[in-house]
């Protein structure tokens, strides 16, 4: 038996299959032709990840390279419910709640009560640290997992927190260099479009198309973390003895206006910003001014001698007080010192000798000056928050305020002014603008700060005149506590009253103050220290100078810089 | 004779659309043995990629560690709690002096 098959059906076969081949191909090149971009567009949503990659926050360092602020990727512990079921599918949540309770300082009914909330997604906690989290993850407890969330850490603490500021949930930089660079430390986001398998891993030939992320800025600061150590814990032990109310001290380098160290006090952790009150978030050193009593006369003479009104010679005969403007200035306690030399009114800190240096200089020079000293007037330190004070324009001068500015009352300034100004004095007559980034590290290389020379305010003799005098002053003078063994120190004390919101001054409360400088020949650094309504109120210097001193102690040991006295 | 050479040309026809058939397949295989190997070293060089950025994390956690225990702060409180006390005074050999002892 053979089966013989026509040529005709074998025709109509073939005829069969060459229409259907033909419709399939038609159907195809249809679809890898007009069709194409439908068809790859539903293909690659089901498989795309569009992502924004973020930039990395620079780092902030210190002079030396020690690490101030930096951030890393930590990992944040979300929790899906519905997961929580053992193999027998029975539920966990209970189990799971009792099992990381411990590790994450938790009580385990808080937690559960989280899971059972009908949340299908949370987070149980954020940013754990590290070793929490290796901890959790070792448990391998279904629903859970971590997800990677950026944290800016603060190796230090709450050291130089009011110079760095800190960086808020939304990433920004607020206060401090944070707020002041965030532009540069911030960098831009990058994109990342890819294809993913099903278990969301990329696929090596699928589609890849990146933006890649400009990571932020490094910056160098100028801060010395030792200095800045040692001027906190300073500044925190004195405001703890003398229940003041706060506190800032400033250190500069004269020579070239960089900011050593910034402390101030009330202070704050920028790891915990959420429980910072509002005053504890004001860096002392810039964004608050106060009456600065009598380290004022050091500019008062610097003024007076530089025009040539007084030299250290020039004498008076001291009664306990002056008149003028039809207002009684007194010294302080009233006290009567017959004749006295323009170096001694320094050292003794008189308010009539002070007063009459500035009736010989006359109102319009004293208040040229106190502008040319950069008062009345922001510093331009990099730092976010910078306050200007108050210098009066002259024609609302009083008679009286001549008198009264002359010892430091009557206007405002912030510590940092008052530093610049002595660091003026100190460098031989030179303004610097203050400044705390030493270089910022770019994509295009590094990006140093010039020092920036503001203008002569006194010239050469002047200011090696107000040195000696200054040095006396602590040497033999009012400052004698703020001498250092070895080293030469130069200084004045402040003891100001409070203006009161009615006008007044503020019954027995001051703000005492120290402005120095050491050594006081070669000055290596300037420092300002002010306590905000110490207890021992009059007597509120010695705290300040006792401060000065253990800062310059550490810092000149620190810097090694030689002793310039047997 | 007319029957052999059909049959020859049948055998060769077969042959050869074998040969093509099998070239094919050849290097059908081919290319999946290579999309295979480029997609298996792309997985590799992720989870490589994932491992580096993981070490770079673990490696910035132990720098800011290391920063943390440097901290001046912290090493004085530490010396405190040890019972240290600062030298009251420290003393300073002038450059001078030594070079002229030698």
């Amino acid at each position: 038996m053979t089966a013989t098959i026509s040529h005709t059906r074998l025709r109509v076969l073939f005829a069969l299959f060459a229409v259907a081949s033909l419709v399939l191909s038609a159907r195809l090149a249809y679809w890898q032709t007009v069709g194409r971009g439908e068809l790859l567009s539903r293909a690659t949503d089901q498989v795309r990840s569009d992502l924004i990659v973020s930039a990395q926050r620079g780092v902030i360092r210190d002079r030396n390279g020690a690490i101030l602020a930096t951030t890393v990727e930590l990992r944040s512990l979300y929790a899906i419910p519905a997961q929580m079921k053992d193999p027998r599918g029975a539920d966990t949540r209970s189990a799971v709640a009792a099992a990381i309770a411990p590790i994450l300082g938790e009580r385990p009914d808080v937690l559960r009560a989280a899971f059972e909330s009908g949340a299908e997604w949370l987070f149980v906690r954020r940013r754990l640290p590290e070793e929490a989290a290796a901890r959790i993850a070792a448990l391998h407890l279904p629903g859970l997992g971590f997800e990677m969330e950026p944290k800016r850490l603060y190796p230090s603490g709450s050291i130089g927190a009011q110079v760095l500021g800190f960086v808020n949930d939304d990433g920004l930089g607020q206060y401090g260099v944070e707020g002041r660079y965030n532009g540069e430390l911030a960098g831009a986001p990058g994109r990342l479009a890819v294809t993913r398998d099903p278990a969301n891993r990329e696929l090596a030939l699928g589609l890849r198309t990146e933006i890649a992320a400009k990571n932020g800025d490094d910056l160098a600061l100028t801060i010395d973390l030792a200095v800045q150590s040692a001027a906190e814990r300073e500044l925190a032990a004195a405001v703890e003895r003398e229940k003041a109310a706060g506190g800032a001290i400033v250190v500069l380098d004269p020579r070239d206006g960089a900011v050593l160290a910034i402390a101030s006090s009330p202070t704050y952790d920028p790891a915990r910003v959420g429980s910072a009150n509002a005053e504890a978030l004001r860096n002392r050193a810039i964004s608050w001014t106060y009456e600065p009593g009598s380290t004022m006369k050091a500019i008062t003479i610097a003024a007076a001698i530089d025009k040539g009104a007084v030299t250290p010679t020039t004498s008076y005969d001291d009664v306990g007080y002056t008149v003028i403007g039809g207002r009684k200035l007194c010294n302080a306690q009233c006290k009567v010192y017959g004749r006295t030399t323009v170096t001694q009114i320094l050292a003794r800190s008189q308010n009539a000798g002070a007063v009459f240096v500035a009736g010989k200089l006359g109102a319009p020079d004293l208040n040229a000056y106190l502008g040319a000293f950069g008062f009345g007037q922001r510093t331009g330190v990099d730092l976010a928050a910078e306050t200007g004070g108050i210098v009066r324009p002259l024609a609302e001068w009083y008679p009286v305020d001549l008198g009264t500015i002359s010892f430091g009352q009557g206007l405002t300034v912030t510590p940092l002014q008052l530093a610049s100004a002595y660091a003026a004095i100190a460098n031989g007559g030179t303004l610097y603008r203050p400044y705390v980034v030493a270089s910022r590290r770019a994509a295009d290389g590094e990006h140093r700060t010039a020092p920036a020379a503001v203008r002569r305010v006194i010239s050469e003799e002047t200011a090696a005149t107000l040195r000696t005098m200054l040095t006396a002053t602590v040497d033999e003078g009012i400052a004698n506590a703020a001498a250092l063994s070895r080293y030469s120190v130069a200084g004045k004390t402040g003891t100001a009253q409070i203006p009161s919101d009615d006008g007044r001054y503020v019954d027995d409360a001051y703000i005492s103050s120290f402005a120095g400088f050491v050594p006081a020949v070669d000055p290596r650094m300037v420092m300002v220290v002010v306590l905000e309504r110490p207890q021992s109120k009059l007597l509120g210097t010695v705290p300040a100078m006792n401060a000065f001193k253990a800062v310059a102690t550490d810092a000149l040991r620190y810097a090694r810089v030689q002793p310039d006295r047997p | 004779m007319a029957r052999i050479r059909s049959a020859s040309w049948e055998v060769r026809s077969f042959a050869l659309a074998s040969g093509v058939i099998v070239a094919c397949f050849l290097l059908v295989l081919l290319y999946l043995a290579q999309a295979t190997a480029v997609s298996a070293s792309g997985y590799e060089a992720q989870r490589l990629a994932a491992q580096r950025d993981e070490l770079r994390r673990q490696n910035a956690l132990l720098v800011i560690e290391s920063a943390r225990l440097e901290s001046p702060a912290r090493v004085e409180a530490e010396a405190q709690r040890l019972g240290l006390v600062r030298a009251a005074t420290i003393r300073v050999v002038a450059a001078e002096a030594v070079a002229a002892a030698r």
